[in-house]
This record gives C-alpha cells, sequence and structure tokens, in this order.
C-alpha cells in the first residue's frame, strides 16, 4: 500500500478504474480532473475526511488494487454520529468566498448571453467586451491576483493543487483572448465555445476552492498568519480602491434585469 | 434547575483520566504585566501589532493547556463581564487596542456560561467603533476544560 500511496493519481485510476468510482463517492473527484498528478497520499490528506471514514476509504482501495491480499478490516464504530460539515472560513478567506459568489452570478448569465448573440443578426460585441471587462478587471484582476500574490504564498506553492489552481487561471485567461478574437470577428461559433468553457472552467474551479483548497489552506494558517493575511488582503482592496468592487456588482445586476426578467 | 447557569454549583470531582502527561516544568507564556483589562494601557508596547488574547477570568483555571497552546506568542488582556464595572472603558479600549496598538488579532477566550458571551458583545462593539478591521476569534471553552467551539467571528 506504501507504494500506492505515493503514486499519481491518474496512473492508479488508470490501473483500477474501481479506485475512481470509490474516491468519487466520498466527494472526491479525481477521475475527471485535467492533470491528476497529486498523490494518492496527498489526496486523502487534503480531503479532511474524518478518521473513521478515511480508515474505511484507505481499505477500500486497497482491497481495490490488491484483490487477494489479506487486509484487516477497520473497525468502525457505527453508533458515533458524523459531525455535520459546515465549513467555517478565516476572514480573509471568507472574503474570496463572497467575491466567488459575484463570478458565479455571471457564469450564471452566459447561457443566457450565449444564446441572445446566437439569436440576434449582428454580435453585440459592447455585451461581450462589457463581460470580458468584467472577467479581466473583477475575476482575474481583482480576486485571482489576490489569491496569487497573497493566499497561495501561505502554502508550499510547489503543491500539486496549486499548480492545479495557476494552470486554470491560465486556461481561463486563453478562453478570454479567444471569446475576444471572436467578438472581433463577429465569430458567433468562437464566442459560444469560449464563454461556456470559461463558464465550465470556472464552475469547477470555484467548487474546488470553496470545498476543498481554502479549508485546506486555512487548517494550516496560524492565527498571526490569518492576521497577516487579513492585513495584506485589505490593502490590495484598498488599492484599487472601494469603486471597483461596486462598478462589478452594478454591471451584473443590470446584466441579471436584462437577461433575468422572465424569472423574476 | 433555576438560577444562573454562570454561579450554579456542578462538582464533577470524580471525574476519571485527570492525570495526563505530567513530565516535566511548564514555564509561564505570560510576558507581560499588567493583564486586567483596566489595567492595561491599548499603548503598552506589547500589545502594538501583537496578536492579542481577550480572556474571561475563569478561563485560566479551566483550560488545562491554557499557557502552551493559548497564551503562548499573545498578549494578554482579562476581565469579567459578569463582575466588573464601568464597561464602556472596555468597549473603548478594545477599540484602541484595533486603531492605535494596530493589533493584528483578537482571539476571546470564554467559558461555555451565558453571562461569559457578554465579554463578546462587550469585543465586538469595540472592534465595530474601530476604524480598522482585523479578524476576530471566538474560542468558548467548557467547564471541564473541552473546547467546545472555535470560529472566526
Ligand atoms: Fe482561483
Ligand atoms: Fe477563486
Amino acid at each position: 500500500m506504501k507504494n500506492a500511496l505515493n503514486k499519481e493519481i491518474k496512473d492508479i485510476i488508470q490501473d483500477y478504474p474501481e479506485v475512481g468510482r470509490i474516491l468519487e463517492e466520498y466527494g472526491i473527484g479525481c477521475s475527471p480532473c485535467s492533470v491528476g498528478s497529486c498523490l494518492l497520499k496527498d489526496i486523502v490528506g487534503i480531503h479532511n475526511l474524518d478518521p473513521q471514514q478515511e480508515a474505511i476509504l484507505m481499505y477500500r482501495i486497497e482491497k481495490a488494487i490488491y484483490p487477494d491480499r489479506d487486509v484487516p478490516e477497520p473497525k468502525v464504530d457505527l453508533t458515533k454520529k458524523q459531525a455535520p460539515k459546515q465549513i467555517s472560513y478565516s476572514p480573509p478567506v471568507k472574503k474570496l468566498v463572497d467575491e466567488h459568489g459575484l463570478i458565479k452570478r455571471l457564469l450564471a448569465l452566459i447561457p443566457h448571453i450565449v444564446e441572445y448573440i446566437e439569436n440576434s443578426v449582428n454580435v453585440d460585441k459592447e455585451l461581450v467586451l462589457q463581460c470580458v471587462d468584467f472577467i479581466r478587471a473583477y475575476a482575474d484582476k481583482y480576486h485571482h491576483m489576490k489569491e496569487e500574490d497573497i493566499l497561495f504564498k501561505y502554502v508550499d506553492n510547489n503543491a500539486e493543487i496549486i499548480q492545479i489552481m495557476y494552470k486554470d487561471h491560465d486556461t481561463g485567461r486563453n478562453h478570454v483572448r479567444q471569446v475576444i478574437e471572436g467578438a472581433e470577428k463577429g465569430n458567433k461559433a468562437q464566442i459560444r465555445e469560449h464563454l461556456l468553457a470559461y463558464r465550465e472552467l470556472l464552475m469547477q474551479h470555484i467548487k474546488k476552492e470553496d470545498e476543498i483548497l481554502y479549508p485546506w489552506i486555512d487548517r494550516q494558517l496560524s492565527v498571526t498568519q490569518v492576521g497577516e493575511m487579513f492585513k495584506q488582503c485589505t490593502e490590495a482592496d484598498a488599492s484599487v480602491g472601494d469603486e471597483l468592487p461596486k462598478k462589478y456588482e452594478r454591471f451584473i445586476i443590470e446584466l441579471e434585469e436584462k437577461f433575468l426578467q422572465e424569472v423574476a | 434547575m433555576s438560577g444562573c447557569p454562570g454561579s450554579r454549583t456542578i462538582d464533577f470531582s470524580e471525574k476519571e483520566n485527570q492525570e495526563g502527561n505530567e513530565t516535566g516544568s511548564r514555564p509561564s507564556q505570560l510576558r507581560q504585566w499588567p493583564i486586567q483589562l483596566h489595567l492595561v494601557s491599548p499603548l503598552a508596547p506589547y500589545f502594538q501589532g501583537k496578536d492579542v488574547l481577550l480572556s474571561a477570568d475563569c478561563v485560566a483555571y479551566a483550560l488545562g493547556d491554557f499557557h502552551k497552546d493559548y497564551l503562548k506568542g499573545k498578549s494578554l488582556a482579562i476581565a469579567c463581564p459578569k463582575l466588573d464595572s464601568e464597561q464602556e472603558i472596555y468597549i473603548e479600549k478594545i477599540k484602541s487596542l484595533i486603531d492605535d496598538a494596530k493589533i493584528n488579532t483578537l482571539t476571546i477566550l470564554i467559558m461555555q456560561v451565558p453571562c461569559c458571551f457578554g465579554l463578546v458583545q462587550v469585543a465586538k462593539e469595540g472592534a465595530e467603533k474601530a476604524s480598522r478591521k482585523i479578524p476576530v476569534k471566538q474560542i468558548v471553552v467548557g467547564l471541564e476544560g473541552n473546547i467546545l467551539s472555535e470560529e472566526w467571528i
């Protein structure tokens, strides 16, 4: 089992697809991951399962990899009620989670925007560029920069999970470039493809951050570090001013009024 | 049961497992004097930029590892929200700790009894009055020294 613990997860799942299915049952979605270079031992650690769950998970994985081995079944106290998992973020991390809220509101609008563009004669270039501006100025500059310049610096930057986050940010930037090109050329298919891909990417990305990465980072922070990080984030926000987040919130509200009015 | 839960008589002297690990001596982690919230000055050098622990008086007696796990590396102020008078001064001092001493964080340690939450209230009011914002954490200690909850507020 020691060998398996130090193997990259994509190799394990390739050889033993059952392991991917077991992980999925525990809410650990490694099978669809594009990178898959996390080591099995890190994956189990990063998800912070309660000790009982972790013991059963490891038992089932070991059984799946070595079916002939005589693995002792872990003793589990079924009377012990599992505490409901509620994530409590530190204040600087909570601020980042709240920012995801506004980004997710744009993501929710993207299918409507794409449909609107498909159905109009000429591409509404201004609308597309306004969305690009939100993504670049709010999601990327205001939000992702705090992650990259502040938050990620508090943990091992070479950790696989951090590398995956950087990669996601980059992939997002590529999609945005394609969207702009589509808008310049009036190419509806290009805009559609890359706006939808951006949406899919960011939805998964935000879910990974809210549920796994941020709690994992929070668990490693001392009280002193939480205070320092809060100060750095506050300074970063102050350097762009109060008006920027307000402006982009107004923009999202306007879009919602335009595209979601039938719901209201 | 009636009366104030904060002063109700409870005896857990029969509790087992009270040995713990008793080897070695434990040095004090206190790095300052005074410590009582009325007596300390927010301008004292030991508060400047520090992580501050605001502890209810009873906590240090209930919590077996108070020095090692909570006091270590922090500056301290203690108070009793039930018995202390002139608590408006406390609110001003908390505000001053945040704005003038520019403390890094504030951790409030209280007992589980309801009146102890008054200290959280005092700290919250002080923090709201302050123009700077800092992370504030609340830790609730059970009568038998167990940690009941720990959260950023
Ligand atoms: Fe991110
Ligand atoms: Fe994010």
